[in-house]
């Protein structure tokens, strides 16, 4: 009875090894992904609530939801979702650009919560690491050869549309610093003419003045 | 007789799980390699812990994309506590720890701000990892049919193992581009809404300064004429 049980809870052990952090009740989180169009996103999270008396995170805990929201470059909501307490969102982008990720947990058990902390252990996946190998293999019945080579296929499609987002985003650089360039100097020229108009139409201003009070 | 039948079963049951952990079905298997890029509002302090094993290499990188100053600090602790890396108003960095066992936590902090929030991107590169990186790359249980050629199999696979390393390099070096790239481009754009805001400011401040100089240089003549007769 002992190792069996051990080997499963080792197991179970192995799959808490990614990052994770702390949020407080009802807090929010944002993650920015700036990604190509037509590129999927899988996010994975697992959440573990803060036992106040036992001092330790429990392994699970179902009754907690996590609210998730992705906004597209323009702002707009692209997902907005309740997850349980663990959970698995995915989204495709259709612009490119700055994609915002937000979690928030809406927790009921205000008591519960007395801890007020939320372990979050969160997984963003982009692109052709979204992909899922095994489940390709076995869905299109390919060999090891065929497998890596889509692999590899898939990888370099994702870099190549990195690429041709970095060429866009490139290009609106580019006009935003000419634009910067061309108003400096518009406007250093344009100041220049108006000191110059400003001192003429003072001096002429005083100088009528004066001669109309007779002073000069 | 009983106990002998009894114990092999738990054994086969728990030997036909892992292919049904591994395709991340529960708890899922995070990847080795993750960049994250979050917006840390002013005055405040961010942390994130990553659980690693014995001889592990975690390598993290970190840039400030956007932010007044372009600086944030950075505290970086081993399990027990002890700061292995502590800088101090810094735009980006490089550090590589060889670990322990145990979770490693690293911090963002951005009190010394009082108003500007910074837009952070780090990334983790995790080497070593042992049994998952293993866990990962074996395919061969999904796979049907076998291949048949005139070259080793072997030798292939040895070639697209290194075109997949190279790639991956290629990959974590357009992020790295992004990341620059992303943060050039928001000091132009800051730069480009300083530049119109501040010329307005000025044209108003020039047009209303000579109004002034005038009108003041008026009343002063005025009284001292009043009291001429």
């Amino acid at each position: 009875m002992g190792w069996p049980v051990l080997l499963l809870l080792a197991l179970c052990a192995a799959g808490a090894r990614g990052l994770y952090f702390h949020i407080g009740e009802t807090e929010k989180r944002c993650f920015i992904e700036e990604i190509p169009d037509e590129t999927m996103v899988i996010g994975n999270y697992r959440t573990q609530m803060w036992d106040k008396q036992k001092e330790v995170f429990l392994p699970s805990t179902p009754g907690l939801g996590m609210h998730v929201e992705v906004k597209d470059p323009e702002g707009k909501v692209v997902l907005s979702r309740q997850y349980g307490s663990e959970g698995r969102f995915t989204f495709t982008s259709h612009t490119p650009g700055e994609h915002q990720i937000c979690l928030h947990s809406n927790s009921t058990r205000m008591a519960l919560f007395a801890g007020g902390r939320l372990r979050v252990h969160l997984d963003i996946q982009v692109g052709e690491h979204a992909n899922n190998y095994p489940e390709i293999a076995a869905k299109d019945k390919l060999t090891e050869l065929q497998l890596r080579a889509r692999q590899l296929l898939d990888q370099v499609e994702q870099i190549q549309k990195e690429q041709d987002y970095q060429r866009y985003r490139e290009e609106r650089f580019r006009l935003t610093s000419e634009s910067t360039n061309q108003r400096v100097l518009w406007w250093s020229i344009a100041q220049t003419v108006i000191l110059i108009l400003t001192g003429i139409w003072q001096m002429r201003h005083l100088k009528s003045f004066f001669e109309a009070k007779k002073l000069v | 007789m009983g106990d002998k039948i009894w114990l092999p079963f738990p054994v086969l049951l728990l030997a036909a799980l892992p292919p049904v952990l591994l395709p991340g079905a529960a708890g899922f298997a995070p990847s080795l390699d993750s960049d994250f890029t979050f917006t840390l509002p002013a005055g405040q302090k961010e942390c994130f812990y990553q659980p690693m094993p014995l001889k592990a290499s975690l390598e993290i990188e970190y840039q400030v994309l956007d932010g007044a100053g372009l600086d944030i600090d950075f505290h970086l602790a081993s399990p027990e506590g002890r700061t292995l890396v502590f800088e101090q108003r810094k735009s980006d960095g490089v550090h590589t720890v060889e670990t322990e066992v145990g979770d490693y936590m690293f911090c963002f902090d951005n009190t010394f701000s009082t108003i500007s929030e910074k837009v952070i991107f780090f990334e983790l590169i995790l080497d070593n990892m042992g049994e998952q990186e293993e866990e990962q790359e074996d395919w061969k249980k999904y796979i049907t049919g076998t291949d048949m050629l005139d070259m080793k199999l072997e030798d292939i696979l040895e070639s697209i193992n290194s075109i997949k390393s190279r790639l991956s390099k290629s990959g974590h070096i357009q992020t790295l581009l992004r990341a620059f790239e992303a943060r050039d481009r928001n000091i132009q754009e800051s730069n480009f809404d300083r530049v119109n805001f501040w010329s307005m400011v000025n044209l108003v401040v020039m047009v209303v300064v000579s109004a002034i100089q005038v009108y003041m240089l008026k009343s002063l003549f005025e009284d001292k004429r009043k009291s001429r007769t």
